[in-house]
């Protein structure tokens, strides 16, 4: 039964009212005091409790608020108070989901209250539930129909749930009884193009245009590259989609003419070539020697127009072919080395995917390296292309040869020194390019980006503290550690590679915290679009904002969160096929003072300082000279900053699926995802989960080494699976309803005829030059049951000659060798040692050590240099 | 090279592009306020996908207690980061850059001059600002930066036309 509900006398309600007021006017000690006089008389009323709780929260009593609110909210729970109070809480947790219920139930007691609408309303964008939204702005307008915003906000809500023809109506009803419209205006300007953006998608690109034009000559719309990129775009649509029309030619001289004034507004914007030849009906992807002729003189027409723009000549280089090639492309090089352009090489690698023109290439640059040019400097930066180039194509020594001389040339010259650090990584020596990089770093000390690398390359060779130190220098003083600002500052690629250098070097709980840290950073971008939700309506900024969502909704394909999620899934895959290997990777006590030590150390470094100046508090309404903490709950303490404790979680593979399962529907089409969601999938038993996961990595690349090795997997645990049903009296309708998909399944993707073995071999054999499929191959055998000495044999087979094996995979068959105990990886070790001249990862690990041991000796000088300059 | 305005899917490479180059850094959400209030004024350099240089910009509104210089109470630009990477130097990006989003400064938002902040130290920029670019000093901010530099306070007044 419910508890009887406590009503307040006649002046006790003014007291409460005050209470309200109080709170809204972020007077808290007074509206505690308030509530404790109200509760000395009505100890149970429900109201009050949560409003003093809520003060609390503010007051940073979180946890003493949050319980007084759940006593309050027994007491009374049909308060729309209660409720609202409870969603602000669950809010400030980032419960977006729970406090939208709790906002439902707060709107079923009172509803129409405009605040409880407004806020939902806030949080239904969040959630992306659009057609409730759309409900809640007709709400908020019925509530408050002259308020401008309003009308937009519904206007945005029919465009996000996809009713264009609502928007459109709701678009022209509002600038129907619009006055006085603000003429060079940016924000209403940025209103139209929203306006005429929702015709266009309906279809109505006449409308569209006519609208924009309109409104631009009456100078509504003000961006003049936005005008002319609409109309483009427009106009291109209106005469692709109406050839017949008598219009269509006049459309077309329109669109040319929009193109080329936005090439004159900016003439580096590749785009707009693309489009101006497109326009003319040249489509780059599919050219044939009338069209490509045709897209060529265009080009040099662009390009006398514009003498100093780089896009036209440069994508002129891409559409030509033969003798027009080698005419364009040597006045082309022959100006970017005597004018000393570093990105040269990065510029004209693309082209090499062409071999004659690589050809090319190769001979003009050698040619103008022969010919010995008069300026030291365009010497130097032929040099330092070649070396690209040779590094490029593998011949590290060739590279090496001609940095040293280019060294000999000119010592001061950071470029030649980082070039060879790139150069040496790529050979395989870690170590060597992290010296290379140090020379770099000491002929610019002031210069970031050196500094950052400088950075990762001693991460790339599993110096993690090394790494610190030196990055240290740009980071922010007041800042705990140098890798505690980073992560403050969402630097991605720092914890990226932190989180695998930990992983190379068996760290895997410290590698493991580093790819959660990046979870964190993606969850504060999916956090940071809140308060957006009301600023852009209220901007009429609209456009930007959609994209926004459109990006948030995407934001977890990003390179660095795949590689982070894969990285530490299979982590967790490590940790529960070898139970025993968390345990071993618990501390010495040694190590444990040590790391007190520095915990301490970098606790008195967050004392001495916390620079405000970079702290940018926008949207705030929290003030800084006040008790008010926000409702915002503070992170949570972490007790376990190494990952000692996580790594011995029971639960490894739950936390694998976990973790990938917040890709959602973006990580359908990216490989890596699904191959790890097959991999946690078959090991929990999970075998619909995997063959879903094993299908979609086959759409993505049938032909992948990884894809044909989960096939094999997927085969052989079917078998076992089958053979298990067939002797048990389990076989029920569920488990015959899983083999039949299980069977289905494969035989989509290997034919039923052949055995796992002969498919394996005829995968091999169609691919036998590839090093990742010989070891794909090698790993399907195993799964197979066949003997050591057949696999070892296999995987030996990439050392032979035409073989294309990269250091990376060497190393990857090398660990494992390792891994499945064969005598002969030693052997394949010191093979790999000959093969690859310069390369150090296939020294022993004492040599290893004794190389890193090396560069840190050096290193401890350099710094000392750097102290006392 | 492809010199456009920045879109949001461009924000996270800006934000590289700055941790690469710069001390001063920014989380995610000051980029998204500046996409979102000003989105024309911020242009990236991108090649093959890559964020290369970037110019992150935005308005500065006359308040009543911006002080009482006069210049300080018309609309103008203000330049928040700009930064190429190092490899891409020479190609003349940074004024390219700059250039774009002056433009749109003034054409849409119609801003009088543009201002930017420069450390004391940075002769490179300092120089391409002066020089290349027309920017004069206005004043120096005695210990701007956070670890305790001066900055350079610097402008560029537009033609009106």
């Amino acid at each position: 039964m419910a508890p009887q509900q406590v009503t307040l006398a006649q002046k006790d309600r003014k007291a409460f009212q005050d209470l309200l007021s109080c709170y809204e006017l972020k007077q808290l000690t007074r509206g505690r005091k308030v509530a404790d006089q109200i509760l000395k008389k009505y100890p149970d009323h429900g109201e009050t409790m949560c409003m003093k709780g809520l003060i609390l929260v503010h007051l940073g009593q979180r946890d003493e608020g949050i319980k007084l609110i759940r006593d309050g909210m027994r007491k009374d729970l049909t308060s729309h108070i209660c409720w609202h109070v409870w969603a602000l809480v669950q809010k400030g947790e980032h419960k977006y989901e729970e406090a939208l219920k709790s906002y439902m139930q707060a709107l079923r007691f009172d509803k129409d209250n405009f605040n409880i609408v407004r806020e939902t309303s806030v949080l239904q964008a969040q959630t992306r539930a659009y057609e409730a939204l759309v409900e809640s702005r007709l709400h908020m307008l019925r509530l408050r129909p002259n308020v401008r915003a309003h009308w937009v906000g519904l206007a945005v809500a029919y465009k996000l749930s996809g009713n264009l023809v609502e928007a459109k109506h709701v678009l022209e009803h509002f600038q129907g009884f619009l006055r006085e419209a603000p003429v060079n205006d940016a924000e209403y300007s940025e209103f139209i193009l929203f306006h005429v953006r929702v015709l266009e998608d309906l279809g109505d690109l006449q409308a569209a245009l006519a609208l924009l034009d309109k409104k631009s000559k009456d100078r509504y719309v003000v961006d003049r590259t936005a005008i002319h990129t609409f109309r483009a775009r427009i106009l291109s649509k209106l005469k692709n989609s109406n050839t017949e029309s008598p219009q269509a030619a006049e459309w077309d001289t329109r669109a040319e003419s929009e193109w080329r004034a936005l090439l004159d507004l900016n003439s580096e914007c590749t785009d707009y070539y693309h489009a101006v030849l497109a326009n003319q009906g040249i489509d780059l992807g599919s050219l044939d020697d009338d069209s490509r002729t045709q897209a060529l003189g265009l080009l040099s027409e662009f390009s006398a127009h514009s003498p100093k723009a780089y896009a036209p000549r440069r994508l002129a280089l891409t559409v030509a072919e033969g003798d027009k090639f080698k005419e364009l492309v040597k006045p082309y090089i022959e100006a970017g080395l005597s004018k000393g352009i570093p990105s040269l090489f990065s510029d004209l690698k693309k082209l090499y995917a062409d071999p004659f023109k690589r050809q090319v290439i190769e001979e003009i640059v050698e040619d103008i390296r022969a010919s010995s040019p008069s300026e030291p400097a365009e010497y130097l930066w032929t040099l330092y292309f070649l070396a690209q180039h040779y590094s490029f194509l593998d011949r590290h020594r060739k590279a090496l040869d001609i940095l040293n001389l280019a060294v000999e040339h000119t010592p001061t010259l950071p470029e030649i020194y980082m070039m060879k650090a790139k150069v040496l990584k790529r050979a395989g020596d870690p170590y060597g390019a992290v010296r290379s990089m140090d020379e770099a770093r000491a002929l610019d000390g002031q210069d970031r980006f050196i500094n950052t690398k400088s950075g990762k390359y001693r991460l790339r060779a599993g110096m993690v503290d090394e790494a610190e130190e030196i990055l240290g220098l740009f980071t922010r003083k007041g800042a705990a550690t140098p890798g505690a600002d980073l992560t403050e500052m969402q630097a991605l690629h720092y914890l990226v590679e932190v989180g695998d250098a930990y992983n190379r070097t068996g760290k895997l709980n410290l590698a493991l915290k580093k790819y959660y840290a990046v979870q964190k950073v993606f969850e504060s971008f999916r956090e940071d679009q809140y308060d957006f939700h009301q600023y852009s309506i209220r901007k009429t900024i609209l456009l930007p904002y959609l994209d926004m969502l459109k990006w948030e909704d995407e934001v977890h394909s990003h390179p660095a969160y795949v590689h982070a999620v894969v990285s530490a899934a299979l982590i967790w895959i490590e940790l529960y096929d070898d139970p025993l290997l968390g345990k071993s990777l618990q501390p010495s006590h040694e190590t444990t003072e040590s790391s007190k030590k520095a915990l301490s150390k970098a606790k008195k470094a967050a004392r001495r300082g916390n620079d405000p100046s970079l702290r940018w508090r926008i949207f705030s309404t929290v003030s800084n000279q006040s008790d008010d903490k926000g409702l915002d709950a503070p992170p949570p303490k972490d007790d376990d900053p190494d990952g000692v404790k996580m790594i011995l979680a029971d639960d490894p593979l739950e936390r694998a699926a976990k973790f990938l399962e917040t890709f959602k529907e973006c990580g359908k089409h990216i490989m890596d995802v699904c191959l790890t969601n097959f991999d946690v999938a078959i090991r929990r038993k999970k075998y619909m989960q995997a063959a879903q996961a094993l299908v979609r990595a086959h759409a993505v690349d049938a032909q992948h080494p990884e894809v044909h090795l989960r096939v094999v997997q997927f085969g052989k645990t079917g078998e076992s699976f089958m053979a298990y049903f067939s002797v048990s009296s389990l076989s029920d309708s569920i488990g015959s309803a899983v083999k039949s998909v299980l069977h289905e399944t494969l035989i989509a993707l290997k034919p039923e005829e052949i055995s796992l073995d002969v498919f394996t071999s005829q995968y091999l054999q169609s691919h036998s030059t590839s090093s990742t499929v010989i070891l794909a191959c090698a790993k399907a055998s195993e799964i197979l049951g066949n003997p050591m000495k057949d696999i070892e044999s296999l995987l030996f087979t990439s050392l032979q000659d035409n073989i294309e094996l990269p250091v990376e995979d060497a190393l990857r068959i090398l660990s494992y060798l390792q891994r499945i105990k064969s005598t002969r990886a030693e052997e394949f070790r010191i093979a790999c040692d000959n093969k690859f001249e310069f390369s150090t990862v296939f020294k022993s690990s004492d040599q290893q050590a004794a190389l890193r041991q090396q560069c840190l000796l050096e290193e401890k000088e350099d710094c000392e240099d750097i102290e006392t300059l | 090279m492809n010199i456009r305005q920045a879109r949001l899917e461009d924000l996270p490479g800006m934000q590289a592009c700055n941790l690469h180059n710069l001390p001063e850094n920014y989380t995610m959400k000051y980029y998204l306020y500046h996409a979102l209030t000003w989105p024309s004024l911020s242009y990236v350099a991108e090649e093959h996908g890559r964020v290369v240089g970037y110019i992150l910009a935005k308005m500065e509104e006359p308040e009543e207690h911006d002080g009482p210089e006069k210049s300080e109470q018309v609309p103008h630009g203000h330049v928040t980061s700009i930064s190429v990477l190092r490899s891409y130097r020479r190609l003349g990006l940074a004024k390219k850059l700059m250039l774009q989003s002056q433009e749109a400064m003034s054409t849409i938002y119609r801003a009088a001059y543009v201002s930017l902040h420069v450390r004391k130290s940075n002769r490179a920029a300092l120089s391409l600002y002066r020089d290349t670019l027309g920017f004069t000093v206005k004043s120096i901010e005695e210990k701007y930066y956070a670890d305790g530099e001066d900055a350079y306070a610097m402008q560029l007044t537009f033609n009106q036309s």
